[in-house]
């Protein structure tokens, strides 16, 4: 398959080409807060952005998501599922640490036995991903620490490079592949976009001056559960949500069933949860098993770092360094990540010795 | 004499007075600011030996309100028995503000605390930088003479420093702790009474009911419901949040609008007579939102009608917690 040039003033063309079939969503920008939003005029697709403060996973992960509805009357409850799961999506303009949070998340969704989320898996399933890569990543991106590349194609449909003025595009699944194919009035890239691609992507990856050793992270995360790190490490925490609300692989949700019960019906809705809310693991005897702050500090790091690896063999952090900008007190994960490696290395020189 | 020389003078005495409160065990830990490992932020610091208070900072960045950490008490900072150990807390007029008010809220136990008192020249409006900034990483932020100077890579941007302080800062009439010199160590004075002409309130004041809610609206539109405004509120402290109660649901949980804006609303009710302007609300919330206008038309509702500005002293009640036989209540039936 050959590769194509997009010339930036076809976005629109691409768009109106695309949004009879698809339910379009790109970066847009609303007074600062960039997400993913469904494009209504091709002008507010934002694509020269670093990356977006909400993750793309608001888009098959909304913040709020009405699972079915229902009514009912003296005998009887009928329930409305969702009719909107078979329509095609089409996500454009992702980056690849939150296209593979997407792989993570249809992991996550659908390994746990016969339990199985349909409608997230459903709609992942109609889902196109038109990736680009990241020319300039952040200070704080680490992707190139947890398996992911500013430059990671594989978890995306079709893959957009940034030469200037144009894009380079390149069809990555059979899916992206057939797209490129309807798309037949884009132009042929040269050789020429190619190496200059590539050359992109070098640069790109030599950008990411964050190291971390996660492996090592891992590794020592196994026998510190018990260990007083993290009494500092959750001090300054204040306990609010935005590590996990804007973490592209935290998939935890509350489930709420409100009913109306003047009208008879009611509806099952589903919000983001997180662990770092002293109610999440609150029981109904009133027992909390993570009762402080130092708990569900701990929690966040272990599941991520711990938990993930050792249930699915994955880490559960795509490096895209959301918690660590956002976070309200700066109690910034790379910090937190390099303390934890430095408790093996006390204990190793302590051996020595 | 510029920002720059005040907060190097003001981190210095910082650093004093720490290390004499420490050295001479009038308390076991001392809550303060250290650089942040990003630009356009501080990290609140918990600082345990003389030997580290050089990493206590001053500088316009540093936007928590530290009084946050003393309700509820962590178990960092109890003893093994479980009681409080004794606390040195870094404190612009604002947490001082905070402490008093946790004081007379019996929250706090002013034996156990020590004000390392400063005199606050005022918070940078992070969100206002970062939106004018937009998207481009920031490297380095400096305060040179009176001016914010934001860096990036191959650009340079500067913002004059009393334009781009928190709008709270601008009209603050409490900047060092009101405090007698037995609970602060540093900067502090006794006010009784402050004067405030609450002249950034009239411009939303004479709005429409349609104007002030499409402004209520439009400011919450992007909340996440991550409570980060809640929880590093310094009297946001209940068990139990009126929106996490469940058994009975009382108000909804979900992200639209309506439950996002009963949320903030009743929270800034529960503030009337108790917000202290700090605006760690808006410091932290991720996505910007700043509702201090509603705290500040509250703040001026309570000064008008019952003379009262909260966390003065560490004595008297609000006007929620308080009543007298004369009182009036003459407004009660008034719409505004």
């Amino acid at each position: 398959m050959e590769n194509k040039i997009l010339k930036k003033d076809q976005i629109g063309k691409l768009y109106n080409e695309l949004v009879g079939e698809y339910k379009f969503y790109a970066p847009k920008n609303h007074k600062g807060n960039i997400s993913f939003e469904q494009i209504e005029k091709p002008e507010d697709i934002l694509l020269d952005y670093l990356n977006s403060k909400i993750p793309p996973k608001s888009v098959l992960f909304p913040k709020m998501e009405v699972l079915f509805e229902y009514t009912l009357d003296d005998k009887d409850v009928e329930i409305t599922d969702r009719q909107d799961l078979d329509e095609k999506t089409l996500i454009f303009g992702i980056r690849p640490c939150d296209a593979y949070s997407f792989e993570l998340f249809a992991n996550f969704f659908s390994s746990h036995g016969n339990v199985k989320d349909e409608i997230y898996l459903k709609k992942k399933e109609n889902t196109t991903l038109i990736g680009i890569g990241c020319n300039t990543p952040r200070t704080t991106c680490f992707c190139t620490s947890v398996n992911g590349n500013p430059f990671k194609k594989d978890d995306m449909d079709l893959f957009l490079t940034d030469l200037g003025d144009s894009y380079l595009v390149e069809g990555i699944s059979d899916k992206g592949k057939s797209l490129i194919e309807r798309l037949s009035w884009l132009s042929n890239a040269k050789e020429a976009d190619l190496k200059k691609s590539e050359e992109l992507a070098k640069k790109a990856e030599e950008a990411i001056v964050t190291k971390i050793d996660a492996k090592g992270a891992v590794k020592i995360l196994e026998t510190s559960f018990e260990h007083p790190i993290w009494d500092e490490i959750s001090e300054a925490c204040v306990g609010c949500g935005t590590c996990a609300y804007l973490c592209p692989t935290c998939t935890c949700f509350d489930v709420i069933d409100e009913t109306d019960q003047y009208n008879k019906r009611g509806r099952r809705i589903r919000i983001w949860d997180t662990c770092q809310s002293c109610l999440y693991t609150k029981e109904t005897s009133g027992h909390n098993p993570r009762n402080t702050k130092i708990q569900r500090c701990r929690n966040r790091i272990m599941h991520k770092f711990s938990y993930y690896p050792k249930n699915y063999d994955l880490l559960g952090c795509v490096g895209c360094g959301r918690c660590v900008y956002l976070c309200p007190v700066n109690n910034d994960l790379r910090v937190i990540l390099n303390k934890i490696n430095k408790i093996e290395k006390k204990e190793e020189k302590k051996a020595v010795v | 004499m510029g920002i720059d020389t005040e907060n190097q003078e003001i981190e210095n005495s910082i650093r004093e007075i720490a290390k004499k409160l420490l050295s001479e065990n009038q308390v076991d830990v001392i809550i303060g600011y250290a650089e942040g490992t990003i630009p356009l932020s501080s990290t609140p610091i918990f600082i345990r030996k003389e030997e580290d208070v050089n990493k206590l900072i001053w500088n316009n960045l540093c936007y928590i309100n530290l009084a946050n950490y003393l309700v509820p008490l962590m178990p960092q900072l109890c003893d093994s028995e479980g009681n409080a150990l004794k606390i040195g807390i870094v404190a612009k007029g604002c947490v001082g503000r905070a402490v008093n008010h946790l004081a007379v809220e019996k929250q706090v136990d002013l034996e156990k605390v020590k004000m390392i008192g400063i005199r606050c020249n005022g918070i940078v409006n992070r969100s206002k930088i970062n939106l004018e900034i937009g998207e481009k990483e920031i490297l380095e932020v400096s305060i040179s003479g009176n001016d914010i100077i934001v860096k990036g890579k191959d650009w340079e941007k500067k913002f004059p420093y009393d334009q781009y302080i928190n709008d709270l800062c601008k009209v603050c009439k409490v900047k060092s702790p009101s405090a007698s010199n037995e609970t602060c160590v540093g900067e502090c004075e006794e006010i009784e009474s402050i004067h405030d002409e609450f002249a950034d309130v009239i411009d939303f004041e004479s709005k429409s009911s349609e104007e002030k809610w499409n402004y209520i609206k439009e400011a919450l539109e992007p909340c996440t419901l991550c409570y980060s405004c809640r929880q590093a509120c310094p009297l946001c402290y209940c068990n139990l949040c009126f929106v996490d109660q469940n058994l009975p649901v009382w108000f909804g949980k979900t992200a639209e609008l309506p439950d996002i804006i009963v949320f903030h609303l009743i929270r800034a009710f529960h503030l009337a007579g108790r917000c202290v302007a700090c605006g760690a609300c808006s410091s932290v919330c991720p996505v910007g939102i700043d509702l201090n206008m509603i705290t500040r038309k509250l703040e001026k509702i309570v000064k008008d009608r019952y003379d009262f500005t909260s966390g003065l002293n560490a004595e008297t009640l609000p006007p929620m917690m308080d009543f007298k036989m004369e009182d009036t209540e003459e407004f009660m039936l008034e719409e505004d």
